[in-house]
């Protein structure tokens, strides 16, 4: 979507070099804007897009962000295709993608995969080998690592997820994933299923990890904002917003606005490690 | 009758417009099956299409047949028949023949309310009712399985087939019943040997179009099934149908051929939907050519 | 023959269905309203914005129905505003101007295109997006303006049927007494026969309005998002009461979140009741006789 007129285009870019340089005021970059964002893409991403376009939107009611979900390869197609202006994923595009639909890849914060259980699973902790079994399906009772006497629910994400992916590549070690298990759109859906089965079990963005779940240890190691930062929980991602091309001037500044204070302050917030 | 009347201008000129109106719509039927077709040929090029009706789903090992979701639709919409038909059946003679007037006639306006209860609203009340009270129950699976998708399903097309049984019954001529009473049969003897037979046309149309109905249903199925593309083999596994999956893979790769499988799912949808109209357009056509 | 024995069995049987259909949409519609009744304050729609600048002024409404409410109501004017005249004219030909073998071919067509499920015309209009995204402009994308054509197919047959058997539901005397005096075609259907199928016509316009605000699967595939904000333009995606519910069931991220989604499965029970009943109300006052035309 452009901006509505090459002249605030102009004024906005003059903008972005002279006041942004000098003063802090994250969103004044937005001053004079008008126009439409539409972003679509990786669902982790979405509690801070939405919070970002909050504080946008609130000040300035010319621009309009527009934020849907889908998955990371919902993002990536979709910001190829042109259908939206950001495509966001939870994996790098691969160089395929980068090539055929000419992205420009924009990584704003670092975040988890983890295993998740219901608060009151006993369960808080397994092994690389456990639950790579618990995922293929070869492991079907709670009571073989160690927890109650009842079947295990396992929860899996659809085939568009970058935090599937992750998931797969890094924890399961491309390993097989039980047909039978149940299959939900969105780290939110995952949330909401876990946090409402006391036999679950599945993985989610850490960023999403609040009191109604309960994050498992993976090898000993607790997944959390510092280990993912400091590397030690290694089932990690970066959260990237791609465009194609170069972006306009409206969804640049919103791309900057990730990585100013206020925009830092957001992802922390949300349980991102921010980046740089 | 004659074909081609003089009528004057205004008559030529309504006749093409309304013809054009008609042919539009009637051309959108044709379009929707052909776009369907169209997008999955890659699908239907790359594997037989009796590989691509007969195959599992495993897209990571390249193998995209929709086999269990056909299944899965197969399995909820019967289920679902088999639980809403006798309850529809006993419902819509409660008001037509066996129910005292006063609770019948309120049975009857509160179906007839019922039809508008919207089915994101009975998907809704599925996940946070349906679905903890089956697992809690039957302590097996997360509760999201097809039996919860059937009980749901069953509810909600039960409306519309009572309103159609009631339509049926109601329509068997009068002199049939009273010549009954007259010999001397009672509510329940007229209900079973004359109203039931006669009414029968009217009552398989009914069926059919709950079927119809249930295959062609998205949301409570999305919402309550599982969404696990496996064979329905139990109760209470997780399953995926056709409809649930076209909502989930719509966000795959528009060149892949997991993108292709759902319009794939969108002409098998099509066809058993046009079947079952075709046929109970052709069971309602006799019923009319019987009682003009 | 044990008359009474028998009739016993079948009597309870059926009060028995009755009272399960009863109760089962009984439980259905207290459940929504029992969870989503502490909801139901203005900001349930308005969020934390003042109602009065949220509608006249340009305050946008997060964490509220107040935008979907405004999407869902935008997307069926525009729906019904494309399907009602297409609808009107195909149902007038149906009943004035076609005639046997063209006549049965097109009925087929419209039963065939009623029975559509449709999740298949929201994926015909989300492949038309992208057949006209790629030929025709980049700008277009799945949108307001396609939801609403996709609905206004959904509703299409219904509006046909309703109209055709409203036209042919007439008493046989009313339909030729004006052409009996002279006039012709278009004069008898423009004084006499429109005006007096009217309520019938109306019902069909109302129930498929029901019908268009209540569909979540055309619109879940062709325009409909968690987030948008008050619907600008035609070709944006815009936000809708049953996509918000859908959404808030796999998703909801806090109690208030979920108790608002009770709250919109009352405000969206309570238009498509609202309209069955109008609907209903109107049918029962012209009688059945005159809307299904035996």
């Amino acid at each position: 979507m452009r901006t509505k007129t090459r002249f605030f285009a102009m004024l906005s870019i003059a903008v972005c070099f002279s006041a942004g340089a000098v003063f802090a005021g994250a969103y004044d970059v937005f001053q004079g804007m008008e126009g439409t964002i539409k972003i679509s893409g990786g669902t982790a991403h979405i509690p801070v897009m939405q919070a970002l376009a909050k504080e946008i939107m609130t000040r300035y009611p010319g621009i309009r962000i527009t934020v849907a979900g889908g998955g990371s390869g919902v993002g990536i197609k979709q910001v190829g295709e042109g259908l939206v202006d950001i495509g966001n994923s939870g994996r790098k595009p691969t160089d395929e993608e980068i090539a055929a639909y000419n992205l420009k890849v924009h990584q704003w914060a670092l975040d988890g995969v983890a295993v998740v259980v219901h608060p009151q699973n006993p369960v808080k902790s397994l092994s690389l080998q456990q639950v790579q079994a618990i995922f293929a399906g070869t492991v079907t009772n709670w009571k073989d690592v160690g927890g109650p006497d009842k079947a295990i629910h396992v929860f899996t994400r659809d085939e568009a997820s970058g935090t599937r992916e992750v998931f797969w590549e890094k924890a399961l070690k491309k390993g097989p994933v039980a047909a039978t298990a149940d299959v939900v759109p969105s780290n939110g859906a995952m949330k909401t299923a876990v946090a409402t089965d006391p036999a679950a079990i599945g993985y989610m963005s850490v960023g999403h990890i609040d009191a109604s779940v309960a994050p498992v240890t993976l090898d000993g190691v607790t997944p959390s904002v510092d280990t993912v930062r400091n590397g030690t929980y290694a089932v990690s991602r970066g959260l990237y917003s791609n465009t194609k091309g170069e972006p306009s001037p409206l969804v640049k500044a919103f791309l900057d606005t990730l990585h100013s204070p206020e925009g830092r302050a957001i992802i922390e917030a949300q349980g991102f490690i921010p980046v740089p | 009758m004659k074909r081609r009347d003089e009528g004057s201008r205004s008559e030529r000129a309504a006749r093409l417009v309304l013809g054009a109106a008609v042919v539009t719509a009637a051309a959108l039927t044709g379009a929707i099956f052909l776009y369907m077709v169209v997008l999955a040929f890659p699908l239907f090029a790359h594997g037989h299409v009796f590989r691509v009706l007969t195959q599992d789903w495993a897209p990571l090992q390249g193998r995209y047949g929709i086999r269990p979701m056909i299944a899965a639709s197969l399995a909820l919409s019967f289920g679902a028949l088999a639980l809403a038909i006798p309850i529809s059946l006993g419902c819509a003679a409660f008001v037509t023949m066996l129910g005292r007037p006063k609770p019948a006639l309120f049975v009857r306006r509160f179906v007839q309310t019922m039809t508008g209860i919207p089915t994101v609203v009975y998907g809704f009340v599925g996940v946070f009712l349906v679905v903890p009270a089956v697992r809690d129950v039957f302590q097996a699976g997360s509760g999201r399985c097809l039996l919860s998708a059937i009980l749901v399903l069953a509810l909600m097309i039960t409306p519309t087939m009572v309103l159609f049984f009631i339509d049926a019954m109601e329509s068997v001529p009068k002199e049939y019943v009273l010549a009954a009473s007259a010999l001397g049969a009672g509510p329940a003897e007229k209900f079973l040997w004359i109203v039931l037979p006669c009414a029968r046309v009217g009552l398989i149309t009914g069926v059919l179009l709950a079927f119809g109905r249930a295959f062609g249903d998205t949301l409570v199925s999305l919402m309550l099934a599982g969404n696990a593309a496996v064979f329905p083999s139990n109760l209470f596994h997780s399953v995926r149908t056709l409809t649930a999956h076209i909502a989930l893979v719509i966000a795959a790769d528009f060149q892949s051929l997991e993108f292709a499988s759902i319009f794939a799912c969108g002409v098998v949808l099509y066809t058993v939907n046009a079947a079952v109209a075709l046929v109970a357009w052709n069971l309602r056509s006799r019923v009319l050519e019987n009682h003009p | 023959m044990k008359p009474s024995g028998r009739f016993f069995v079948l009597k309870i049987w059926a009060a028995g269905c009755a009272l399960a259909v009863v109760s089962g949409a009984g439980l259905v519609v207290g459940f929504v309203i029992r969870r989503g009744a502490p909801a139901l304050r203005p900001s349930l729609l308005f969020g934390a914005a003042p109602p009065w600048h949220a509608v006249f002024g340009n305050v946008p409404v997060f964490d509220g129905l107040w935008p979907a409410v405004l999407g869902t109501v935008s997307v069926v004017l525009l729906a019904v505003g494309f399907a009602v005249p297409l609808g009107l004219a195909a149902g007038i030909y149906l009943a004035e101007f076609a005639r046997g073998r063209t006549k049965q071919m097109l009925s087929v067509a419209f039963d065939i295109l009623a029975g559509i499920p449709s999740i298949v015309i929201g994926l015909f209009g989300f492949s038309l997006s992208l057949t006209l995204h790629r030929f025709v402009s980049p700008r277009i994308g799945p949108c307001l303006v396609l939801s609403a054509f996709c609905l206004g197919i959904l509703v299409l047959p219904y509006l046909i049927r309703a109209v055709q058997s409203a036209l042919e539901g007439l008493p046989l005397s009313l339909r030729l007494t004006a052409l009996s005096l002279g006039a012709h075609r278009v004069q008898n259907l423009r004084y006499v026969l429109l005006p007096s199928s009217l309520n019938a016509i109306a019902t069909g316009v109302i129930l498929a309005i029901g019908r268009c605000a209540e569909d979540t699967a055309v619109i879940l595939l062709t325009g409909a998002v968690a987030l948008a904000g008050k619907p600008r333009s035609l070709l944006e995606n815009f936000e809708a009461l049953p996509f918000y519910i859908y959404y808030v069931s796999s998703q909801y991220t806090s109690a208030e979140e979920l108790e608002r989604g009770f709250g919109a499965a009352i405000i969206l029970l309570a238009i498509s009741l609202g309209l069955y009943l109008i609907a209903l109300s109107i049918r029962h006052r012209i009688g059945r006789q005159a809307f299904y035309g035996r």
